[in-house]
């Protein structure tokens, strides 16, 4: 026998040698152990999310005098030259565009195992 | 359709559905215990008892599970991990050196039938090694998943996985023709 299939031999002796072990209420005794699910929880996250939310664009539209600094900064977007906004966009998009590629690159690092 | 161990991973991060994670036990049950025996040399309840401990862990730390390894090797981690810490405190974590596995070569000691000895021979072999033949060659895991798991180096997981198989192949000679 070569080395080879003395390897192969000699594994698949192994994996022969454990047969497959029985549930028989094993999934059950580590069920019963289990903490208790927190259904509370899953609804109360959302909840003061969207709390302090309506929380802060009430507070913002009362102080900044009914959002008429929206209406002031909006006359001012429509002064500013073409040019300058295709500028804009072309710069926005291309960094978008980095981003991703240095996310996707990072992300392909760590999956590497 | 069944559905695969990362969507059932995903329902129990997402609603806590204790019935999905009920699922991954039953399907990994056999392998984490089968594991655990070998580990322990056998003790059944020992086994059984570690088994539950690791499910249980894995469930209260599964938001810690990023899906970059199989769920199984994960599992097989913190099994691993559960038998560490239990062998620490038992004092039983040094295993049996050379000489004490050399003293057991006796063949008197070794009975008929193949996998009686080749069991035996496996709890012969210090832990180390154990491990990562257990891991490798019986469970199927890459020596870069294996060094995971036992969290040592990919070098010493191939050292160990290569003397283990001498000893084990060296007690088996006669098997082996």
């Amino acid at each position: 026998m070569n080395e080879q299939t003395e390897h192969d031999w000699l594994d698949r002796k192994l994996q022969e040698a454990v047969p497959y072990i029985e549930d028989d209420g094993f999934t059950a005794r580590v069920l019963r152990q289990l903490p208790a699910p927190q259904r509370g929880g899953r609804f109360l996250r959302p909840l003061i999310l969207v709390g302090m939310s309506a929380l802060a664009s009430s507070l913002t539209y009362v102080l900044s005098d009914g959002g008429r600094f929206i209406l002031v900064e909006m006359f001012k977007l429509t002064t500013i030259p073409t040019l300058w906004v295709v500028a804009f966009a072309l710069a926005s998009g291309m960094l978008v565009m980095a981003g991703g590629i240095f996310a996707a690159m990072s992300k392909t690092s760590q999956i590497q195992y | 359709m069944e559905l695969t161990d990362a969507a059932l991973v995903a329902r129990v991060l997402v609603d806590d559905d204790q019935h999905a994670f009920g699922e991954l036990v039953r399907r990994q049950q056999s392998s984490v215990r089968g594991l655990l025996r070998q580990l322990t040399r056998g003790d059944l309840a020992l086994a059984d008892d570690l088994a539950q401990d690791a499910f249980v862990r894995a469930y209260k730390n599964i938001r810690g599970f990023r899906g970059e390894a199989k769920f199984s090797t994960w599992l097989y981690r913190i099994a691993y991990n559960c038998f560490r810490e239990d062998a620490r405190r038992r004092k039983e974590l040094v295993g049996i050196n050379e000489e004490q596995w050399q003293a057991k070569q006796d063949p008197q000691t070794v009975d008929a039938g193949l996998r009686h000895d080749l069991m035996h021979a496996l709890s012969l072999l210090p832990l180390h090694e154990r491990s990562a033949i257990l891991l490798c060659c019986q469970n199927g895991l890459s020596h870069d998943e294996a060094a995971r798991v036992l969290d040592i180096p990919l070098g010493t997981v191939k050292t160990n996985v290569l003397r283990g198989r001498e000893k084990l192949k060296k007690t088996l000679a006669a098997w082996a023709q």
